[in-house]
């Protein structure tokens, strides 16, 4: 698997503590218990670490599902590749 | 509603999170929230209650509109972002608690609401919704109907409370339920099936530890003990949607204890004085007098409240308990003051500096 995509996967998994990654596709924010507002800084912090980044407060209110954080990580020259 | 939906409140929480990860998840001198008593008249009895409403304790008393505003300007400045609304009972006055909201400015805080859930139906959780309240906290006590409503002396209030918490949730407004937990439940089955209840129905359970104060001074007997207190760790473990303000929200082992939150959350009363939190009488300031800020740096001079500390002072440290909340007489509205209760190597030198909150201004 590209490395990016896997530190990207990584974050959302040590975050939410998920048991797999098949799910990842569809996970948005409150769609699972884990994901609420506190789970939202985890992941932020998680993909910070990840991509040594700081994530701008506008960006991290828009990052709202798995899917769009690849759009949000590209304003940071992250590509990820799904 | 969604808290992405409050920039102003993500900024600031985001600040907070910062903070206690900086500060080896201690929480500090940062200020996090605000519990008003907006009016202390209640149509309940509970057995607990710490603002001794079932005496008809000081219930005429509210906090006027536009002095919430001005409380919540100072909030804001502050790096304040979570407020709670409580009494007494606010639903027994719906208009005034909806001009609180109007005065409040919701859209910069996370908004809750403590309510016996009593009065609550859809029309008001459909309003609570539109006003910008972003969470309704519960108390249940028991999932035997009976034991809740003797304990809150009024048949009925168990299933007003269960529904309160459906119509809420109902609006996509976050339903917590809330338990006081004390040696006298921390291992009982009452407590299990509540907790249950809880997770089955997707709520947060806040647990609130029993205090000997209000109804219930000097009843020493109700605190729970340090072997408590670590089953209540354990159950977090296997109740991910647990909490207490006492923990760490961040730590993922579930562990952490960012400490008492004295002075970090306060307490204002009906008649504007502000206590360190609910359960400590002990006044740091008046809020017609003194401005947040001043009060809040007067009261993390008293070492207790600076100091980092893993146990609830007002719940589980028995030397604080036996030394500073045993007085006759001390009630929310009667607290105790500093300069009667502390001598002066308690007090620390006049040197607070409170976190600055970051600069936020988000543009759309």
């Amino acid at each position: 698997m590209d490395e990016v995509l896997e530190s990207y996967q990584n974050a959302f998994v040590e975050a939410f503590e998920l048991e797999d990654k098949s799910q990842l596709s569809t996970l948005k924010y409150q769609s699972i218990e884990e994901w609420d507002s506190i789970g939202h800084m985890a992941l932020m912090a998680e993909l910070e670490v990840q991509f040594g980044i700081t994530i701008k407060t506008e960006d991290l209110i828009q990052f709202e599902s798995y899917n769009q954080g690849v759009d949000i990580l590209a304003r940071y020259n992250v590509s990820i590749t799904l | 509603m969604s808290l992405l939906q409050k920039p102003l409140v993500v900024q600031k929480f985001r600040d907070f999170h910062d903070y206690v990860k900086n500060n080896d998840g201690k929480i500090g001198l940062k200020q996090r929230g605000l519990d008003m008593n907006l009016n202390n008249g209640c149509n309940l009895k509970c057995e607990h209650c710490f603002t001794l409403s079932p005496q008809g304790l000081n219930t005429k008393e509210r906090i006027p509109v536009e002095k919430v505003k001005d409380i919540g300007d100072q909030a804001d400045e502050l790096g304040i972002f979570e407020i709670d609304l409580q009494g007494g009972e606010l639903l027994l006055n719906k208009e005034y608690l909806f001009d609180v909201l109007n005065a409040l400015g919701t859209e910069r805080f996370y908004v809750y609401l403590t309510t016996n859930g009593y009065f609550m139906t859809s029309e008001i959780a459909t309003k609570l919704a539109e006003l910008g309240v972003d969470r309704v906290s519960v108390s249940i006590d028991s999932m035997d109907p009976e034991t809740h409503d003797t304990f809150r002396g009024k048949k009925g209030s168990w299933e007003r409370a269960i529904n309160a918490l459906k119509l809420v949730q109902e609006e996509g407004i976050a339903p917590y339920l809330n338990i006081t937990v004390g040696r006298y439940n921390v291992d009982s089955d009452d407590l299990r099936l509540l907790l249950e209840y809880s997770k089955d129905n997707r709520y947060t359970t806040l647990l609130n530890i029993a205090t000997p104060g209000g109804m219930w001074r000097n009843m020493h007997e109700i605190c729970i003990n340090d072997e408590d207190s670590h089953h209540l760790i354990n159950m977090r473990k296997h109740y991910k949607n647990l909490l207490r303000n006492l923990w760490d929200p961040f730590d993922r082992n579930r562990e952490g204890v960012i400490g008492c939150n004295t002075v970090n959350r306060l307490y204002i009363t009906p008649i504007g004085d502000v206590l360190p939190c609910p359960y400590v009488h002990i006044k740091i300031g008046n809020i017609f007098e003194s401005s947040l800020k001043q009060i809040s740096e007067n009261g993390f001079r008293v070492k207790y409240f600076r100091e980092y500390s893993e146990k609830c002072l007002a719940g589980e440290d028995t030397t604080f308990i036996k030394k500073f909340m045993a007085k006759e007489d001390t009630t929310i509205f009667a607290p105790q003051l500093i300069k009667d209760l502390f001598s002066a190597e308690e007090i620390l030198p006049d040197d607070i500096s409170l976190p600055v909150p970051r600069h936020y201004s988000i543009m759309y």
